[in-house]
């Protein structure tokens, strides 16, 4: 048994040797450059500096570059910068609707979900026919696990827009209350009449977290395949690796997210497969996370990253006390199937009965069913 | 047409961005401060991001995306022209006596050491604006040194300039931290079971003497009374020392190792019950074993968002609640042990079978806190 320990010890020891060395403080290293042309810093491609003409149709290009770049690279940064590009229109209640929604995206990217869809309904209340409002009202309030108001800004996209995106909208919020049969049903009838391969693979992720909570894998792991031959894209890759690390196959989740972007997100998800598949690189992995939270850990009060945080503390530091906290904090901003989940776990983690019936309570109030919760 | 291409695109903006925006969100932009201020004198130490330095001033002066040691050097004027520009407080001026780089997890950041020829206080009002207009989720993280070594941290927003209250330093916050942290500390006690465990293991032989390699029965209670406040007072001196250490982030362990270790400390403990080899050095061991608890400890108080103003406070009432919800187990555990130490079947029945027993568990959590499996309901 020592022997063991022992050997559990080494294998841990560069993670040790770094939280040591961090003591408390996020790491910062000296740079103590010698020449003038040595390269201190790459810079982001996007450059806005000094951009501040006050024609919308610049500003909004800039801004809609910043946040792109910053949606691609992992980098908030870049979308308060979108912010600050677009606040001259920020508390203006004629502002242009494109502004305005793009002002909503941001706000939402940086989980200011509350202001996001006061500005939309604002926008809504003006203009009923901003179809993109509707839409992403109906997706902010579903994260928000508010089914019934998402319900309404799906049924307000109808006549709008193609039929396809109102019904996909409908059947995802089907979906999540558990008509499973006839959802499926749906989306599957919207499959058939879609020809862009964006707009399926949209609809086949939606298929593989629907099977995914309905508890058939097989079924799910087809869909997610699918969408991501289609049109591979970070989130279906994300969501994928989650669904590979349920169904212990962390090796499989390890190759999927071998072409992403490392954001926190993808990194967090490499860290737990590496570390389930007794992979040599989980422990630089975890140091690596580590110091990444580190620095974001000191931001006092919400961060927004609480839900990878959680995550972490419960898969990756094996401190399930610490990621119930945090995974309580989280739900009280997203609440998707995930989150819901995510408390769940840690709350069964810790033994919790309280914490248990919480999660429990806090499904039956959504209306969320979910397989995945019923079986622990 | 063109409006309905335009949705097209949005759209797969939407299903992309609304999907995968939460997930994504790291790191937004900070700049650390770190202050001491003491005898009429402040220091000053000021790290700003490159990269969002290079959003407010040509510091690229080439264009190319990279920036060179030449090209910062170039700029250090600018820099220094425009952080002075954007604190302030009250009666005090702030002048650059040198520049560094460094880097962070997130890039390289200018570091600007000023001083002050004037002594800011923790309650003084900074009136910080960096990056306002380019950045409206930038913030400010200031470290305050005190004098004796401890420091607060408090949160500089550049969107309300002069409104920089001190962390949950208020009364009001202090008197709401105050049930709650010592809450905690009783319910972590009395739900970690491996904690209990480990001081249950301790206190069994302490109604117990051993006299020529065989246990005897303690005459009376205060010959109990000795080992069972030298046990307890040991485990938690040992503890609240780790506990402090970690909590204030002066050392880390991740919980992979302290978890696991805690399991190890229960076996040994509980070995030691079966088959005496620690002997006179039990005092020793259990101080050492209760600082890898007091890290245990931390791992919970380290998420309870401390108030870092009353950051003290808070873990003095946590570990109150600790060595409360302790004192409990040991007033209830002792007495019983006590008067059950003469029957025939205490050692052999009660020590030497709990301690197996305890050894067994410990065995289990070994096993699942070091390879990632459950194997217990609870």
């Amino acid at each position: 048994m020592q022997a063991r320990c022992f050997a559990a010890a080494m294998r841990w020891m560069p993670v040790w040797a770094l939280v040591l060395v961090t003591a408390g403080h996020a790491v910062a290293v000296p740079i103590n450059p010698t020449r003038d042309d040595e390269v201190i810093e790459r810079l982001p491609s996007v450059s806005v500096r000094n951009a501040n003409s006050s024609d919308p149709a610049v500003a909004l290009r800039e801004a809609q570059a910043l946040l792109d770049a910053g949606r691609k690279e992992g980098d908030p940064r870049l979308a308060g910068r979108a912010l600050a590009r677009l606040s001259r229109w920020s508390a203006d209640p004629k502002a242009p609707a494109d502004i305005s929604l793009l002002l909503a995206g941001t706000e939402q990217y940086l989980h200011q979900f509350d202001q996001a869809i006061a500005r939309l309904q604002a926008l809504l209340q003006r203009d009923p026919n901003q179809a993109q409002a509707w839409l992403m009202v109906a997706t902010l309030r579903r994260v928000q696990g508010r089914y019934a108001e998402s319900d309404t800004a799906c049924r307000g996209l109808q006549g709008l827009s193609a039929p396809i995106y109102a019904n996909a909208c409908l059947a995802e919020n089907l979906a999540l209350r558990g008509q499973t049969d006839l959802a499926r049903r749906q989306l599957q009838a919207l499959l058939a009449s879609a020809t862009q391969n964006s707009t399926r693979a949209w609809l086949l992720t939606t298929l593989a977290e629907l099977e995914q909570r309905a508890g058939r894998s097989d079924a799910s792991d087809a869909a997610w395949r699918q969408s991501l031959k289609l049109a591979p894209d970070s989130y279906a890759a994300i969501g994928y690796a989650d669904f590979l690390l349920d169904s212990q196959r962390p090796k499989d989740a390890w190759q999927a997210l071998q072409q992403e972007v490392r954001t926190d997100a993808v990194l967090l998800r490499l860290a737990m497969a590496a570390q389930r598949a007794q992979l040599p690189e989980a422990p630089s992995l975890q140091a690596e996370l580590q110091e990444r939270f580190s620095l974001a850990d000191q931001r006092i009060g919400s961060t927004g990253h609480e839900r990878e945080r959680a995550m972490m503390a419960l898969e990756v530091e094996r401190d399930p006390a610490a990621a119930l906290r945090l995974a309580r904090l989280n739900v009280e901003h997203q609440r998707e199937p995930l989150d819901i989940l995510l408390l769940a776990r840690c709350a069964a983690a810790t033994k919790d009965a309280k914490a248990r019936s919480e999660a429990r309570q806090l499904a039956q109030d959504m209306g969320l069913r979910d397989a995945r919760l019923d079986a622990l | 047409m063109h409006a309905w291409m335009r949705f097209k695109t949005w759209l797969l903006f939407c299903a992309a961005i609304l999907l995968a925006g939460p997930a994504l969100a790291h790191k937004s932009s900070d700049a650390y401060l770190f202050l001491e201020s003491s005898g009429g004198k402040t220091s000053l130490r000021w790290d700003i991001a490159l990269r969002d330095l290079d959003a407010a001033l040509p510091i690229d002066a080439n264009g190319d995306r990279q920036l060179t040691w030449g090209e910062v050097r170039q700029a250090w004027s600018a820099i220094d022209a425009l952080a002075l520009a954007a604190l302030s407080a009250p009666g005090c001026r702030f002048a650059v006596q040198d520049h560094a780089l460094e880097r962070r997890n997130d890039g390289a950041y200018a570091v600007l050491k000023l001083e002050a020829p004037c002594e800011i206080g923790e309650n003084t009002t900074l009136n910080y604006r960096l990056f306002a207009d380019i950045d409206p989720t930038h913030r400010g993280i200031l470290r305050f040194t005190r004098a004796d070594g401890s420091s607060s941290v408090r949160l500089l927003d550049p969107q309300q300039a002069v409104a920089t209250t001190p962390v949950a330093a208020s009364g009001v916050a202090t008197a709401e931290a105050r049930p709650s942290f010592l809450r905690e500390g009783v319910h972590h006690i009395l739900t970690g079971y491996d904690h209990l465990l480990f001081l249950l293991c301790l206190l069994l032989p302490s109604v117990l003497r051993r006299e020529q390699g065989r246990w005897k029965a303690v005459e009376n209670w205060r010959a109990a009374l000795l080992p069972v406040a030298k046990t307890v007072t040991l485990f938690t001196l040992a503890h609240s020392v780790t506990l402090g250490l970690a909590a204030s982030g002066h050392v880390k362990l991740p919980p992979s190792f302290v978890e696991p270790a805690i399991a190890v400390t229960i076996m040994l403990a509980a070995l030691d019950n079966i088959r005496p080899m620690i002997g006179k050095r039990r005092g020793w061991v259990t101080f050492f074993f209760g600082l890898i608890h007091g890290f245990g400890f931390a791992g919970v108080l380290g998420e309870l968002q401390l108030p870092t103003a009353a950051f003290g406070w808070a873990l003095f009432q946590f570990n109150v609640g600790l060595e409360a919800g302790q004192l409990v187990m040991v007033l209830l555990v002792v007495p019983l042990l006590f008067l059950l130490r003469r029957q025939p079947l205490y050692v052999p029945g009660v020590m030497v079978a709990g301690s197996s027993a305890a050894v067994l568990l410990a065995g289990v959590w070994l096993v699942e806190r070091t390879a990632d499996v459950s194997l217990l309901p609870f």
